[in-house]
């Protein structure tokens, strides 16, 4: 069964700060998602994309506001939860696929040994690579990889996924599959967030948050966002850099 | 202990039993070492007296060094990054970094008392139950300062050099070159600070005049000591490594 939290609401950020060293990655961001859809976090590199995500898994804490995912804190005592795919493989290379989706099996509690196997056997399938199920990641190409960390992420069927950039460095027909299994995951009540700075990325998902200097300056469904602009044929990449000098000329303004 | 905690012991092991030429070079590489001190230390009487100490320097070293570049290397790939958003606790990874890594410490440990025990005709006095115990002690605190330190080096090269900073100067200072008694006031003060100070007199009570664990209570206590308060500072600078 799926969890949400107060309202259906998967994700609720309420005017969090965040930074390193005194320079503010997120900025009293508020933001929220319902339950059971994808939603992309938008913006160039060093947006607050990153730090955003690594604040709703828990990995840190907001300086000031609050941070709730599925109605609670994030804490270990819920991320068996979650799903969270790094920026980076974050695989162990030495070890085979099998032994790495096994690994991350154990790790969030698959105890069943019969149960935990079936389940690393589909996840391995679904991204199509049972046949090299026994290589080790080192012998992998970055798409391999990629495909495997998916696997990890997915393996104890989580009800929210965290997915920072998880598409980059994939060739097209990759991109397309990796978004085939996103809907498939949507529609089985899964809710998605997936951090990207690419507008291909961007059209895939149903809700959007354009991010810049860790602030969300917009937010809604690709089609509202193009909408906003006031031409008809505007791309998602009009729509982000129109909001961006909107946004610009309100900070000027302030 | 907790399932997590096995969880990625087992990891760890599965990682080093993969990578055949680490594995293989965990174990020549004390036997070199062995060989070198058994062939140059010239009489029985010294050699019965180096070796011993040899047991403790060498856990103490691949201890610190093997952890340190496995948990340098879980956070430049993100894996510890991906650990830390999961149900495991810091001290699951640090309970499973300890299983895993004196496992192998403790079989170049048998691996070493053997050979120099039928190769070089070393005589050892005591229980050899008791050498283990007392080495899981000093290998404890090697693991945990292995994290502890990698959390400062942000990749494998400055981790290497820590083994001067670190390994070197405990190596010099614990006895084993020259006797603690006999160097100068401040070096005294400075070897007995160190925990391989205490492994190396504990290690010789223990297998040159055949004490037992009881008897060398403030070895054992020194280095219970450290391998708490490592422990706990490894748990807690864990998170900080995680997300930099």
């Amino acid at each position: 069964m799926v969890k949400r939290g107060p309202a259906g609401l998967a994700v609720e950020v309420d005017k969090a700060s965040f930074s390193y060293n005194n320079i503010k990655a997120i900025d009293e961001l508020t933001l929220q998602v319902p339950s059971g859809i994808s939603f992309g976090l938008l913006g160039p590199n060093g947006a607050g994309k990153t730090t955003l995500i690594r604040l709703l898994v828990g990995l840190l804490k907001p300086k000031s506001g609050s941070v709730r995912i599925l109605g609670k804190t994030p804490s270990r005592k819920i991320a068996h939860l979650i799903g969270y795919m790094p920026q980076l493989h974050s695989l162990y290379t030495e070890l085979s696929i099998i032994q790495n989706v096994d690994f991350f099996a154990r790790v969030y509690q698959l105890t069943d040994k019969h149960q935990r196997a079936r389940r690393v056997e589909e996840v391995i399938k679904l991204v199509d690579l049972w046949q090299r199920r026994k290589d080790s990641v080192l012998k992998l190409s970055g798409g391999m990889r990629q495909r495997v960390s998916l696997a990890c992420a997915i393996v104890h069927n989580p009800p929210l996924l965290f997915l920072d950039e998880p598409t980059v460095g994939l060739d097209p027909e990759l991109r397309v599959t990796f978004w085939e299994h996103f809907a498939d995951l949507t529609r089985q009540g899964t809710t998605l967030i997936i951090s990207s700075h690419t507008m291909d990325d961007a059209a895939h998902c149903q809700k959007l948050a354009f991010l810049r200097l860790g602030r969300v300056i917009a937010l809604g469904a690709p089609a509202e966002l193009r909408a906003a602009t006031g031409n008809a044929e505007a791309t998602l990449e009009d729509a982000f850099l129109y909001f961006i000098k909107q946004d610009e000329v309100k900070q000027n303004v302030g | 202990m907790s399932a997590s905690t096995l969880t990625i012991a087992r990891r760890i092991i599965l990682q080093l039993i993969r990578d055949r030429r680490t594995l293989v070079l965990l174990i020549i590489v004390p036997l070199v070492i062995a060989s070198l001190v058994g062939v140059i230390v010239p009489d029985k009487t010294t050699l019965d007296y180096v070796a011993p100490p040899m047991l403790a320097v060498l856990i103490l070293f691949f201890g610190f060094i093997l952890t340190g570049i496995s948990s340098l290397r879980e956070r430049s790939q993100g894996t510890m990054e991906r650990l830390m958003a999961s149900p495991v606790s810091r001290l699951d990874i640090v309970g499973g970094y300890l299983l895993g890594f004196l496992g192998f410490a403790l079989i170049q440990t048998l691996i070493l008392f053997f050979y120099n025990t039928y190769v070089f005709d070393v005589s050892f006095r005591g229980d050899l139950w008791q050498i283990l115990v007392f080495q899981i002690l000093i290998g404890t605190g090697a693991v945990c300062m292995g994290i502890f330190f990698s959390i400062l080096a942000r990749n494998e090269f400055q981790m290497m050099q820590f083994i001067p900073l670190i390994i070197l100067p405990q190596i010099v200072l614990c006895g084993l070159i020259w006797p603690v008694e006999q160097m100068p006031n401040y070096l005294q003060w400075l070897a007995n600070a160190l925990p391989l100070t205490y492994g190396v007199d504990g290690i010789k009570a223990l297998m040159v005049q055949g004490q037992s664990l009881l008897d060398i209570g403030k070895d054992v206590g020194v280095l219970a000591g450290y391998a708490v308060g490592l422990l706990i500072l490894a748990a807690i600078t864990l998170r900080r490594g995680a997300a930099s």
